[in-house]
């Protein structure tokens, strides 16, 4: 192996690395908590700019485990950025219990290495891995605080969900490899092009359900509300983003290049799921009075709106996924950074009736969260409008008119939940809700930050998206003939 | 040697059966033994004879003691284990010891070589390509282990009063 290509490793070995000096900080230092979160932070900056050096040896295969192209880089970038901002939110979250709280930023931080691990994955077992290594700190994460019984509840769920959804995707493995007598998913995914066998589609549907379960798509959706809600909201804030965004990363990678995606049997699995998805997100969502859960089932649909991009296909498809994916995790971070600001070591902010009147006492953090529900709701000028436009751009462009239409039905019925929420922020409030909350605690400055600096990259990426959109057109091309390489 | 594979595959099926309807934990975990002997015995007969003896030695050695003890030692209500409770299991036993000293006196040959298709693997072989190819699939596999003690202790300590900040330290 030459030395470009142990370059191209630095990003995970510096995560790798970090995450132990993270322990070895916990173990010995005297301020336990802050050595924790300063030397997890410095971690992931060094990781984040490491990217930049290791760009340039890209695309390579590191061994038959791991493929490092500019498009896992993105995703890299994407995931440590998303922790990053979750850090930063949490830091005075789980300040209260600070003595035994530091183990949180070495969980966060093994949860983004999984990410990339899962996001750079070329095989079966590299795949496994790295989503093993995603699911198991998030166990701990979503019933982190343990003095909540929800929370602890909610874990073991998600452990025994999440360990049924992983027998799925290793049937599926193992079928796809009976036939193919390969780990490599291109190979597997090339073998279920064309006249597919029966075992090998059998297979591949296993897996689907086990990915489907993680992206939390409609029929495997039935754990989200509850996990959001239980989990502390910086773990929700990972959970949603830098976790599923790395999943739909491994979904493009896996399917995109044979062309699966758009054609044969799977383009209907996944159209279908896409549809199912908006719906049930969009209309669960209606009458929800709780934030965590609505994003929660907002982000049932979002997903159905990527599942569009998904299966529109080719690099116009897979720029579409990606540039969502931007929109998408920008939007969702601020909309947590808020929760997790004004939450209390008492009180999680979750009732949206606890939101009644923030625009009095808050006006800036109320005018970011406003940014990052217009932008989920995809108005104009945002980020998340810019997102939904590539979709419909790649839809229409594969003549995918009807689920289109069901998006546009979707977007539609989502800004009437989105904007009922805006609409708590604005209005006085009311003296039922105040009595328990008020008066209302300042919000710390990191996660005040954290907030900022996602509501100005919503405004941003809405306003001028040109620069990161051609960025990222160019990185999707990159996959495809990526791929073509390999064959 | 498909007998064989599927007299294991059917011993394995029925003792996991059996975990999921026992009611009581002990019994249950009695046969949670013999499905990963079973297991064991079935990587033995597609020619990994080094992964099944690590089933046995890891799974069905450490791991279930651990779990025997914690389930006794908890003292729940459900953990006596009563003498009729060993006959399910004990018969299962006896069937994969048939079966393995079946295979292994009278189909030398066939034993953790070829099966079908598959070639055997010696535990050399396994030893190279873990540390060879599949170097950084080790590292991450470790990582998870470590993610899951670091989760596993803390999610066991013990309580301790909320310290408001600027407290003592």
């Amino acid at each position: 192996m030459s030395a470009s290509g142990y370059l191209g490793l630095l990003p995970l070995a510096i995560l790798a690395g970090s995450a132990i000096l993270v322990l070895f900080g916990l173990a010995f230092a005297r301020q336990r908590y802050e050595t924790a979160f300063a030397l997890s932070m410095a971690g992931l900056v060094a990781a984040l700019a490491s990217l930049f050096f290791a760009w340039t040896g890209a695309p390579q295969r590191f061994t038959a485990l791991l493929v490092l192209d500019h498009f896992a880089y993105l995703s890299m970038a994407l995931s440590i950025g998303a922790t990053i901002v979750v850090e930063f939110m949490s830091f005075a979250y789980f300040r209260a219990r600070r003595e035994e709280n530091g183990e949180f930023y070495f969980l966060l931080q093994l949860a983004c290495l999984g990410c990339a691990v899962l996001a750079s994955s070329s095989s079966f077992a590299s795949f496994f891995l790295g989503l093993e290594l995603l699911s198991t700190p998030l166990f701990t994460l979503i019933g982190y605080r343990r003095e909540r019984e929800a929370g602890l509840r909610s874990a073991f769920m998600y452990l025994i969900l999440a360990g049924v959804s992983s027998a799925f995707l290793l049937f599926g493995m193992a079928l796809v490899y009976l036939e193919t007598g390969s780990l490599d998913i291109t190979t597997a995914a090339r073998a279920a092009s064309g006249s597919a066998s029966f075992t090998v589609l059998a297979g591949l549907a296993l897996m689907t359900v086990g990915i489907g379960f993680k992206l939390a798509v409609a029929p495997f959706h039935v754990w989200t509300p509850d996990i959001y809600d239980a989990a502390p909201a910086p773990a929700t804030a990972f959970i949603a983003t830098a976790s599923k965004g790395a999943m739909a990363i491994l979904l493009v990678r896996f399917f995109a290049p044979a062309g699966i995606a758009g054609a044969g049997p799977f383009a209907w699995i996944f159209a279908a799921i896409a549809g199912i998805s908006m719906f049930t997100g969009n209309i669960l969502a209606l009458r929800e009075g709780n934030l965590k859960r609505l994003l929660a089932y907002s982000s049932i649909a979002h997903l159905g709106y990527i599942l569009v991009a998904f299966v529109a296909s080719g690099n116009q498809g897979s720029a579409a996924v990606s540039f969502y994916l931007v929109a998408y995790f920008v939007s969702n971070l601020a909309a947590f950074a808020a929760v997790a600001g004004l939450s209390t070591n008492e009180a999680e902010a979750d009732s949206i009736e606890h939101y009644r009147g923030l625009a009095k006492g808050h006006p800036w953090a109320a005018a970011a969260l406003t940014a990052s529900l217009l932008s989920l709701a995809g108005l104009p000028l945002t980020a998340g409008f810019m997102g939904k436009f590539v979709i419909f751009e790649a839809g229409a462009g594969a003549f995918l008119w009807v689920l289109v239409v069901i998006l546009a039905v979707n977007s539609t019925i989502s800004i009437f939940y989105y904007l009922r929420v805006v609409s708590a922020l604005y209005r006085p409030a009311s003296e039922a809700g105040t009595g328990s909350m008020s008066p209302r605690p300042a919000m710390p400055a990191l996660a005040a930050i954290a907030l900022a600096a996602m509501a100005i990259a919503i405004i941003v990426i809405g306003a001028m998206p040109g620069s990161l959109m051609a960025f990222i057109r160019e990185v999707a091309r990159d996959i495809a003939s990526n791929a073509a390489a390999a064959l | 040697m498909n007998v064989s594979f599927i007299v294991a595959g059917v011993v394995a099926i029925l003792a996991t059966v059996m975990v999921i309807v026992q009611r009581n934990a002990v019994h249950a975990l009695l046969y949670l033994i013999v499905s990963l002997f079973a297991l064991a015995v079935t990587m033995f007969l597609l020619g990994a004879p080094f992964v099944a003896a690590l089933e046995v030695i890891v799974y069905a050695g450490a791991i279930m003691v651990l779990f025997v003890f914690v389930v006794m030692m908890t003292g729940a209500e459900s953990s006596r284990v009563e003498p009729r409770a060993w006959i399910g299991p004990s018969i299962l036993g006896i069937v994969l010891l048939a079966e393995l000293s079946w295979v292994l006196l009278f189909a030398p040959a066939a034993a953790g070589r070829v099966v079908g298709q598959v070639k055997g693997v010696s535990s050399k072989e396994l030893g190279i390509a873990l540390l060879g190819p599949y170097l950084v699939g080790v590292e991450i596999a470790a990582f998870l282990l470590l993610a899951g003690l670091v989760g596993a202790y803390h999610l066991g300590r013990r309580h301790s009063p909320p310290s408001l900040p600027k407290e003592g330290a």
